[in-house]
């Protein structure tokens, strides 16, 4: 066989020719999602009865944790563990899934309250005396790794932090593991916590600042997607698609919406915080390829942080579920330029 | 040595906010049955004894006895204290 057909036959079979946004038959559901963020904690009321945020930085309502964890348990953890666990948990018995398939967890900053107590244990005791607990509970796969062991779930599980975008990592991997049918379900989070001093570097190095038109905030969310809906539940919506893209142009925006084959006159839920570098580059690429689009926000509703994505999809998933919208478009733009499609529909 | 001040010590190094000192027997146990506390707790308690007196446990058998109860974390603290 000449070289040039030998490839020619290759290509046609390759995987890079497989639309798996719209090649794969398989349906992937989001069972149920739930959020601990300014808002009331593990609800929806927010839905009619929003929390109205008034200061520039405002931190999540904790809910009581006792339902979710013993408070001799509980007493080693941070906030944002209590919260992974008590988000993760209300998922799982929605769904009745007790071990999912993988676990995956995407935050930008991990147990920053524990890594901070480390830092300045370190900086005042001269490199002694550290707490062993404030060390363990410093890394960013403490949260997927403390919802496995308290749920006893042996399966796959990932973190992934990559600033704006890390729950979409999360997200994505799910979903290509589930559109190739590695695994049939999985408990996604997106958590962070952001604490005062974190708070005053975000304003240091212009994440933040008095021109942001919402509050600074914190998101812990907990989503189970599944490729099989349970018997007698409904789900919320489907994830139609994830893409991720490095930097990309306006065209390869373009082409990766065509690939998930997005209408022009969407709903798009996207990111606007009020900073002039966030808003001018949502400004830019809605205009050049999606102008006919209807766009939404979320972020005065549950503030800006690394997770805040997290609580854009959870509220999607909810506004879907409630039959508000039959399809939203979830948009993130890292402020690097990375930018995250979240496709959900009815 | 003062057991009121050592037992606010552990009950801020272990986190155990729900406890006040009266609630923790002098001569019960710390692991297992009494507090309940664990190999975690072991190490937060040897960092608690260098951070407030100064001792540094070199031998971790010790520390079976040491941490028996809080009677016997004070005796030990008392003939051993640095600072």
């Amino acid at each position: 066989m000449p070289l040039d057909s030998a490839a020619t036959t290759v290509l046609s079979f390759s995987p890079l020719m497989y639309n798996l946004y719209t090649d794969c038959p398989m349906p992937i559901y989001v069972l149920s999602a739930n959020q601990i963020s300014l808002q009331q904690p593990l609800s929806q009321d927010w839905m009619h009865d929003p929390v109205l945020p008034t200061e520039p930085f405002t931190r999540s309502i904790d809910p009581d944790y006792r339902p979710y964890v013993s408070p001799i348990e509980a007493r080693r953890m941070g906030k944002l563990l209590k919260r992974a666990l008590a988000t993760s948990i209300q998922t799982l018995r929605d769904t009745g899934i007790e071990h999912p398939d993988a676990i995956i967890t995407g935050t930008g900053l991990g147990s920053v309250e524990s890594t901070e107590a480390f830092l300045l244990d370190m900086c005042r005791n001269g490199e002694q005396l550290l707490k062993p607990t404030h060390f363990m509970q410093s890394t960013h796969n403490t949260i997927g790794s403390l919802v496995a062991i308290q749920t006893k779930s042996h399966g796959y599980n990932a973190t992934y932090s990559h600033k704006q975008i890390s729950f979409e990592c999360a997200l994505y991997d799910a979903w290509l593991q589930m559109r190739t049918s590695a695994i049939n379900n999985a408990l996604v989070l997106g958590q962070d916590a952001t604490t005062p001093n974190y708070y005053h570097l975000f304003n240091l190095v212009g994440y933040d600042g008095p021109e942001m038109k919402c509050t600074c905030g914190e998101a812990s969310v907990a989503t189970m997607l599944a490729t099989s809906v349970p018997e007698g539940q409904t789900p919320l919506c489907q994830l139609r698609g994830v893409s991720l893209m490095h930097t990309p142009d306006n065209r390869r925006v373009a082409a990766a919406l065509e690939r998930m084959q997005v209408p022009a006159d969407v709903v798009v839920l996207a990111g606007y915080n009020g900073l002039a570098a966030n808003d001018v580059m949502y400004d830019r690429l809605l205009a050049d390829v999606l102008s006919q689009a209807q766009v939404l926000h979320y972020k005065q509703l549950f503030g800006e942080s690394y997770s805040a994505s997290a609580l854009g999809f959870y509220a999607a998933a909810h506004w879907i579920g409630s039959g508000q919208y039959r399809q939203i478009l979830l948009m993130t733009i890292d402020r690097s330029g990375d930018v995250a499609l979240t496709l959900l529909e009815k | 040595m003062n057991i009121e001040e050592l037992k606010n010590q552990i009950i801020d190094a272990l986190n155990l906010e729900d406890l006040k000192p009266e609630d923790i027997d002098n001569d019960a146990p710390l692991f297992g049955e009494g507090l309940g506390l664990d190999s975690i707790d072991a190490l937060e308690l040897i960092v608690l004894m260098e951070k407030y007196y100064g001792i540094k446990l070199q031998n971790p058998a010790e520390g079976k006895q040491i941490f028996k109860s809080v009677n016997c974390m004070a005796e030990y603290i008392d003939a051993h204290r640095t600072k």
